[in-house]
């Protein structure tokens, strides 16, 4: 008589930087509603489907390899996450947002509207929306989602541009993500140009792309 | 779809206590060294109180000892003209405001009332929340001999309550264990027990009364002086008491009480067993890397994200190592998150 392995993965969650300032807000944004998961440090190449000691070993290259400690930028971790996809599925859903990356001038405006590639047997808006995070939420004076109407997106998209000048991401939810660049001349200080990155994400394919994001001083 | 949400069945809530070693060096609960600062003895904080220290550097202060009387004997006046009113009076007066929360009630430690009492208040650097009952052994010298200080914690049937929370009785015996050699309850034969433990309050109230009688009624013949208007510098006589060659051990914990929310994350069979990482496909098309991928597709999880309601991502936990994900596989995680 052998024992059933009953055990339960426990592991130890640290507070990313934008929980920590959700915490701080005391608004009630700090409430864990939905979890994820990801597959970030694998590299899937290093799986062997031909290895000569069977399908045991396939993936043995992946199976015993050290993980890193958690990061607590929430926008260097949950890069590549885990999605829920009908069996079957030969290709996988990719975003199409338009641009590889953006360059945009002070004080202008950008409406980017998101595609689904390979997603429910074609190219597609998914029907609840894009998640958008822009790391640095200084560079921009409107950040905001439209398309998809319910009252916790429409809190995310009030408050998404509020900062106290500190470099903190900031997250909004649409259909179709608009964005102003600056028009604070300070936070520019001696440079031309401000960067940072918007990553998008679906939120029914879990597809997510990241694009640089440039804004370039007026005068 | 790459979401999934949590009920409350998956929420548990927790609160462990978890104790440590109480000193600047947490791994060693005992110190056996005590210095003061002659600065700090000099100035005019020196008046009320003595801070001790676990060696000559001034990051290791440790406690501070005091002595409070009722009716302001064994210190200077402030003025000679007003009787009663001293450093001393105003010690005994802050620690009855504190403990007791009535200008009018006494200090009674084991039936015997007192009017005055050595204080050990622990510096607030050095413990979490509170001190953990059953821990201290506290070395007393005296000219009578040294005794052996602990808490009646593990004694009492009952816990007792006064305006600083948990009051237990200082008796003899170490480690939470008592010494009944001169009464059953570890008290001295005719002056009450040796003070009070207040763990809340990271305090010990020693009553001079006990530690002043003769060995043979429990007590070391540390008795304080109380002449009238006059320096007699009773801070000072204890900290030799504690920290003379004789005695010059002082061994007790911190406890600190950690609330945990474990947040139970359980992946279904059928749910993420396909993943947007770009080593997971080929090409730009979208082709997954592996045909045996189309129909029994395997990830590899590494990472737990817990998100709020508007995907913001709140909270994060990393795996020992990746966990195989398929169709035939279903996973418990447990996410522990401290406050």
């Amino acid at each position: 008589m052998g024992y059933l392995n009953n055990s339960v993965v426990t592991v130890d969650a640290i507070l990313t930087t934008k929980g920590r300032q959700a915490l701080a807000q005391n608004d009630g944004s700090f409430r864990i509603t939905q979890f994820s998961l990801a597959d970030d440090e694998i590299d899937y190449t290093l799986y062997n489907p031909t290895h000569p000691s069977g399908s045991a070993f396939y993936g043995q290259a992946i199976e015993n390899m050290p993980l890193l400690e958690a990061f607590p930028d929430e926008t260097q971790i949950m890069k590549y996450k885990l999605t829920t996809l009908p069996r079957g599925t030969a290709r996988m859903p990719i975003l199409d947002v338009g641009y590889t990356n953006i360059t945009i001038k002070q004080g202008a405006s950008l409406a980017i509207t998101p595609q689904t590639l390979n997603y429910l047997g074609g190219n597609q808006s998914e029907a609840a929306g894009y998640t958008a995070t822009i790391s640095d939420v200084r560079l921009v004076t409107t950040f905001e989602g439209v398309g998809i109407d319910n009252a916790a997106t429409a809190n995310l998209n009030a408050s998404s541009t509020t900062t106290l000048g500190t470099s903190v991401s900031s997250t909004v939810v649409g259909t179709t993500i608009n964005l102003r660049a600056t028009t604070v001349n300070t936070l520019f200080g001696s440079q031309s140009q401000l960067n940072a990155t918007l990553t998008i994400i679906g939120r029914d394919s879990g597809a997510r792309i990241q694009v640089p994001i440039t804004v370039t001083k007026v005068s | 779809m790459s979401f999934n949400q949590l009920v409350a069945d998956d929420f548990v809530v927790s609160a462990d206590s978890i104790t440590a070693g109480l000193w600047t060096n947490s791994e060693t609960p005992t110190i056996t060294t005590f210095f003061t600062s002659s600065t700090q003895a000099n100035g005019s904080s020196g008046n009320y109180y003595l801070n001790i220290f676990s060696n000559e550097a001034t990051s290791s202060l440790e406690f501070a000892v005091t002595y409070g009387n009722q009716y302001g004997s064994g210190s200077e006046l402030y003025n000679d003209t007003v009787d009663g009113l001293s450093y001393t009076s105003t010690i005994y007066g802050q620690y009855r405001s504190l403990v007791l929360g009535d200008e009018n009630a006494n200090f009674v430690f084991g039936g015997v009332t007192s009017s005055d009492f050595y204080v050990i208040s622990v510096d607030r650097n050095r413990y979490k929340e509170g001190l953990f009952p059953g821990s201290t052994t506290l070395l007393v010298s005296g000219s009578d001999g040294v005794i052996s200080l602990t808490d009646n914690s593990n004694a009492v049937a009952s816990v007792e309550f006064n305006d600083a929370g948990r009051v237990f009785q200082l008796v003899s015996g170490s480690a939470g264990t008592l010494f009944s050699g001169f009464n059953n309850q570890g008290y001295s034969v005719a002056s009450g027990s040796y003070g009070w433990f207040l763990p809340d309050i990271a305090t010990y109230i020693l009553n001079p009364r006990a530690l002043g009688s003769v060995e043979a009624d429990g007590g070391i013949g540390l008795i304080p002086v109380t002449a009238s208007n006059s320096d007699d510098q009773n801070p000072a006589r204890f900290f030799s008491a504690i920290s003379s060659s004789n005695a010059a051990s002082f061994t007790a914990n911190s406890e600190e009480t950690i609330t945990s929310d474990f947040v139970f994350v359980r992946p279904r069979s059928s749910e993420y067993n396909y993943s947007s990482n770009p080593s997971f496909i080929s090409g730009s098309t979208g082709e997954v890397l592996y045909s045996s991928f189309i129909n029994n597709p395997t990830t590899y999880m590494t990472t737990v994200g817990l998100y709020n309601d508007t995907n913001e991502l709140l909270a994060v936990a990393k795996l020992s190592r990746p966990l195989k994900k398929d169709f035939t596989k279903e996973a418990l995680i447990r996410v522990k998150l401290d406050f």
